[in-house]
């Protein structure tokens, strides 16, 4: 065995063997929802969405996508108390998504692009982005968009 | 809940590190000031609740998402 694994116990996905390194500790938790201990899980390096999955509660997880993904324009402007205080700077290596609002169908998709997830080096934080224009629920799909197949 | 009553330059103590302060009260506006320590994130309550909101719908997603999207442009 090369990798350290954890053991993610989950009601959508059952029992999962995941490597250390997707574990994310939130030493705020996620806003209004706690949680100290996530980890990301994706489907595959390409995946539209990802789970940040709760190790502390089988139920708890939240989709996630990367934001620029479907809005390119899209911006994250912080607070400078807020900055110092998860002690990111404007550096490549943070990886920024968003949460994601499931519906029935496409159109009914949205991304809160108002509170982005922050993560570097294996710490998140959900923060408040300053930037104009950050809906809390902003449409995926354009109007037009085909159901989501069964 | 615990009411108190505050005058402008009147402090509050939550602990020993979070103070508030009632700078001013103009009409039916009160300007307050909050020093907390930096680990303490500090938000407005409806910009809470819209975001507690939102992350417990995203919460409701099924496992089953679709994959292979169309991206809006």
């Amino acid at each position: 065995m090369t990798t350290e694994t954890i053991t993610l116990e989950s009601t959508r996905f059952g029992t999962l063997e995941i490597p250390y390194e997707a574990v994310v500790e939130f030493p705020n938790g996620l806003i209004g929802l706690g949680g100290r201990r996530y980890a990301l899980l994706a489907r595959s390096e390409d995946a539209t969405f990802v789970w940040l999955h709760s190790l502390e509660d089988p139920d708890l997880a939240l989709p996630l996508t990367n934001p620029w993904r479907f809005f390119t324009t899209y911006e994250v402007e912080l607070a400078d108390d807020e900055a110092e205080r998860i002690g990111v700077d404007d550096s490549d290596d943070t990886a920024v998504y968003v949460t994601v609002r499931a519906g029935e169908v496409l159109e009914d998709f949205s991304a809160n692009l108002r509170a982005p997830i922050l993560i570097a080096q294996g710490a998140g934080h959900q923060v408040i982005n300053q930037a104009p224009d950050a809906p809390v629920r902003a449409p995926l799909f354009a109007e037009n968009a085909p159901e989501v197949a069964a | 809940m615990l009411i108190i009553t505050r005058r402008p330059g009147e402090k509050v103590m939550l602990g020993d590190d979070i103070v508030i302060e009632v700078i001013e009260v103009s009409g039916s506006s009160v300007r307050i000031g909050i020093a907390a320590p930096r680990s303490i994130p500090v938000y407005r309550e409806e910009l809470w609740r819209a975001v507690k909101d939102e992350n417990e719908a995203a919460a409701k997603a099924k496992a089953d998402l679709p994959q292979d999207l169309p991206v809006k442009n």
